[in-house]
């Protein structure tokens, strides 16, 4: 369990320093160096596991496809869910016949297969594309001083996702910069006669999420690695003011959708649905807090979502989703007056490690490591690269920009802390969710006591 | 499988006969070595394994004894599942073996029994995620999506109509609607300022939506003029989005409230009479000439809610358990969840029960039952007297086999249970996958809970086992 905490220690500070080189990089070079690499014919195949399923799956295959055509190869990807894409390929590892090229959503599982040695390093394979990430990301991925893997995907969860024709009929102008601002917001909607938050609970996780941001934003990225490797007590006055904070949002019940009851029966992803809903029906609230992967959601319940402040055409955004609706994000608040935090980053990413060090497999860890790989998901939407050399211009609206632009601005970039808790993350879960549920200072410091004493057991130390 | 190859002819025994070996042992054990196999490997050598990884820490690396049994009892989280799966044995064997008996038993006399049959045993056929998925949705709070609470709202409506303007739409109390010249008072609001008649007032109230507004097909606001011998007033949404925290008084772009039933009261508190406002908002209420000083006041009828139904998917308990300790709660409350997903389930099973209670119906002597009519038995008789004692045995292998059913019961939780409850409504089965497969994986401690669910299968399938046997 260690290692992983100092894994995630390695990610504070350094990203900010892609924000440069990814503006002013056109995609011609990536596209030209790839040519270039693939040219020969390899032929054979390759095989290659990663969490993605679904329409997820459809767009890695895109990705996929002009790797085939250059070089012959042919690959056999294998989709294996989330959640269960490390259970997996450890299994696969243990019983001697893993895949040749394996992505990862989690950096323990990189750690822990380097030690085993069944991953291979990286640095003499894909030589000058190590270049594409910032340094950062690249000791993230990197055991023993050795690069083991590129991070090809990026989740960001410094988002809050609104309804601007809500906002607007609440004469709010401009989404808030500050949580306080947020609180004031609220009182607006309230006023207007919309409930201000759609509040996602499902099990735990959201609001988790939503912890960790506010922790972030509070006390920073050192001390945020340090809880989450339990360095810092879950008795600490750090942990007393983030729940403190969530409370003056989870404490005005009538702030949530349906009250503090109606809050703690939601699910992902019904809880964007009331905030974006299908057509036929009105949004119910007017903000939901949640990552990146929101956007996703919203433009299946309708492709007449249309991403930023005005709907197609530059009409006016309506909440009546048959006619011009819209859907649009700002970042995660940070604290009034308190701004150091406020490019620190909370997210998730996928990691390719190469498990077989043949011919076809090495190309294909290349390509992933070269920007052009990941220029075409983008260009599909529903995807950031913390691949620096990727034109945020590929990206197809003003919405996955932002997005993008966050993480390669970022100042400090760190992992979910809950994914770092080991056997206690679902009792993590339901702890928030007994905030949620009284959200007093007699809960918080009795929570505090509780995870504290969980923390420790899970943990040992 | 002794007597399939003890051939008295002795025509294929011989071939396999070896010295030593009487009888075409070694044939029979030939014959029986592929299913032997089979049951050592797949379920022999499990069951031992997983007794084994029972023992092991989490990555199966370390001998811990039996610390993994001893967290299963200690965790609130796991003891919950004990007693969810104690609820689903307790209930769910009992109900789904009675149901079956009244539908074999009328079925039985009607005519087109077999199409009827045909229907009630139709969701055994489903999936158990499909049959979740369509009562997760029967039972979804939102009327307009869940049928039961559209049932009732609509009876509950029936009874009591709502307001036009009902506080649930955005879930906030009525003291969140004062904007201006208006106070709280009995649940509706009243002025905060009297008036006499021959006087004009406006009344500005916050937190209604526009799609409300729109529903009530309302037009902007106007303050109207006094006249002599009423109090005029105007009701309005006192929200411009030109000046959204300008309160008390009418921008063009605010609307007024249309359909709100206004009273005007005099100093003692009697009502002295009534009005209905206007689309844009405006009423005119009848006083005696130089009457007062009144109150206006705005009916709580106005704010009341339609009837809604219970949060069936949510973590509320049908026992009161508020103020027990966590471990407490978890062994002694009842999720209403829980209930919602047994209906789900009798839904399920309740047909497979029917046909095989039904099987065993046919098999009776009809001249038992005939003799009883007869001999002067009622009806109720019969079936109290002779029909269920005779049908004892098979009504036990129902209920035995739903035990065994229920206590294993996984699928159903998994998808129909929302993640916010889910946690509450798991069962031995359940969290067993999930503290071994989902998430982290945790195979000392899933192992065990699967020992302990194979052990509290093990009797009930003994006892069907003996059961079938005689």
């Amino acid at each position: 369990m260690s290692s992983r905490m100092s894994r995630v220690t390695a990610l504070v500070a350094g990203v900010g320093s892609l924000a440069a080189v990814a503006a002013g990089t056109a995609g011609t070079v990536g596209v030209a160096a790839a040519t270039n690499a693939h040219a020969a014919k390899i032929g054979g195949s390759v095989s290659i596991w990663a969490e993605w399923t679904g329409a997820e799956q459809t767009q890695f295959e895109a990705v996929l496809k002009p790797f085939e055509k250059s070089t012959g190869i042919t690959v056999n990807y294998a989709g294996k869910g989330s959640g269960t894409m490390d259970t997996a390929l450890e299994t696969a590892v243990k019983g001697g016949s893993p895949p040749d090229v394996a992505l990862v959503p989690d950096p323990g599982t990189l750690d822990t297969l380097a030690k085993q040695h069944a991953i291979k390093p990286l640095g003499p394979v894909i030589g000058s594309e190590s270049k594409n990430y910032a340094p950062a990301w690249n000791k993230l991925a990197s055991v023993g001083g050795k690069l083991y893997g590129v991070w090809f995907k990026g989740a960001n969860k410094n988002t809050v996702f609104y309804n601007p024709a809500l906002f607007k009929a609440a004469g709010i102008k401009s989404p808030p910069t500050t949580w306080q601002q947020m609180i004031t917001d609220a009182t607006a909607l309230r006023a207007a006669g919309t409930t201000p938050v759609s509040l996602c609970t499902d099990v735990g996780w959201p609001v988790a999420d939503m912890w960790q941001n506010l922790y972030l934003k509070i006390n920073g990225a050192n001390d945020y690695n340090a809880l989450a490797a339990h360095k810092i007590s879950w008795e600490s006055s750090t942990v007393t003011k983030t729940f403190d904070a969530m409370n003056q949002l989870v404490g005005q019940s009538s702030d949530l959708l349906g009250g503090t009851q109606g809050a703690l029966a939601s699910t992902y992803p019904e809880c964007v649905d009331k905030v974006f809903p299908r057509a036929g029906s009105q949004p119910q609230a007017a903000m939901v807090i949640e990552a990146d992967f929101v956007t996703t959601e919203i433009l299946a319940n309708s492709k007449k979502y249309h991403a930023g402040t005005t709907g197609k055409g530059g009409a006016a955004c309506t909440t009546d989703v048959s006619k011009t609706p819209c859907y649009d994000l700002f970042a995660f608040p940070y604290p009034k007056g308190d701004q150091r935090n406020s490019a620190a980053i909370q997210g998730a990413g996928d990691v390719g490690m190469l498990l077989n060090s043949t011919p076809q497999a090495k190309a294909l860890i290349k390509y992933l490591a070269a920007p052009q790989s990941a220029a075409i998901w983008a260009k599909l939407g529903g995807f950031a690269s913390p691949n620096n050399k990727v034109p945020l211009s590929d990206y197809p609206d003003t919405v996955s920009q932002a997005d993008a632009k966050q993480l390669v601005h970022a100042k400090a970039f760190v992992f979910s802390l809950d994914d770092l808790q080991g056997s206690w993350e679902k009792d993590l879960w339901n702890d928030m969710l007994a905030d949620v549920k009284t959200p007093t200072a007699a809960t918080v410091k009795s929570l505090q006591k509780t995870m504290q004493k969980q923390a420790t057991q899970a943990l040992g130390h | 499988m002794a007597e399939l190859v003890a051939d008295p002819r002795g025509t294929a025994g011989p071939r396999f006969r070896l010295p030593g070996l009487k009888n075409g042992k070694l044939a029979s054990l030939a014959f029986l070595a592929p299913g032997a196999i089979w049951l050592l490997a797949l379920v022999i050598y499990p069951i031992i394994a997983t007794a084994r990884y029972s023992l092991l820490n989490e990555s199966a690396t370390k001998f811990v004894g039996l610390d993994n049994y001893k967290a299963i009892f200690s965790t609130a989280a796991i003891l919950t599942t004990f007693r969810n799966n104690a609820i689903w044995v307790i209930v769910f064997p009992f109900m789904v073996t009675v149901i079956g008996l009244i539908m074999a038993v009328l079925t039985e006399r009607i005519r087109w029994s077999t199409a009827f049959k045909a229907v009630i045993v139709m969701p055994v056929v489903f999936s158990a995620t499909t049959s979740a998925l369509i009562f997760r949705t029967i039972f979804d709070i939102d009327p307009h999506v869940g049928a039961v609470n559209a049932l009732i709202q609509t009876v509950g409506d029936w009874v009591h109509s709502p307001g036009a303007y009902p506080t649930s739409t955005t879930g906030q109390p009525v003291s969140a609607l004062v904007a201006s010249g208006v106070k709280v008072s009995g649940g509706g609001l009243i002025s905060t300022g009297t008036v006499r008649s021959g006087q004009a007032v406006q009344l500005g109230m916050i937190g209604i939506s526009p799609d409300t507004l729109a529903l009530l097909h309302a037009r902007p606001a106007a303050r109207p003029a006094a006249s002599s011998g009423a109090v005029n007033g105007v009701v309005w949404r006192d929200f411009s989005i030109s000046h959204p925290s300008a309160r008390g008084r009418i921008f063009s772009d605010e609307d007024g409230l249309p359909d709100l039933r206004i009273s005007l009261v005099s100093a003692s508190g009697a009502s002295v009479s009534s009005a209905t406002t206007n689309s844009r908002g405006q009423f005119t209420l009848a006083t005696p000439k130089g009457g007062g000083p009144y109150r206006v006041s705005i009916d709580a009828s106005n704010f009341s809610n339609p009837a809604t139904g219970p949060v069936w998917l949510g973590t509320g308990s049908l026992t009161p358990t508020s103020g027990l300790s966590g471990t407490a709660q978890a062994l002694l409350s009842v999720p209403l969840i829980d209930l919602a997903m047994i209906i789900a389930y009798l839904w399920m099973w309740s047909g497979f029960a029917m046909i095989i209670i039904g099987a065993g119906l046919a098999a009776l002597n009809p001249e038992v039952l005939e003799a009883a009519r007869t001999e002067g038995a009622r009806e109720w008789q019969v079936f109290r007297r002779i029909t269920v004692p005779m049908l004892s045995p098979v009504l036990i292998v129902v209920f035995v086999t739903m035990v065994i059913n229920v206590l294993k019961v996984f699928d159903i939780i998994l998808n129909m249970a929302p993640g916010s409850s889910q946690a509450g409504a798991s069962t031995l089965a359940l969290e067993m996958y999930n503290e071994g497969f989902s998430g982290g994986i945790h195979s000392g401690l899933s192992s065990a809970i699967a020992v302990i669910l194979f052990l509290l299968v093990v009797p009930a399938m003994l006892f069907n086992l003996r059961r079938l046997r005689q």
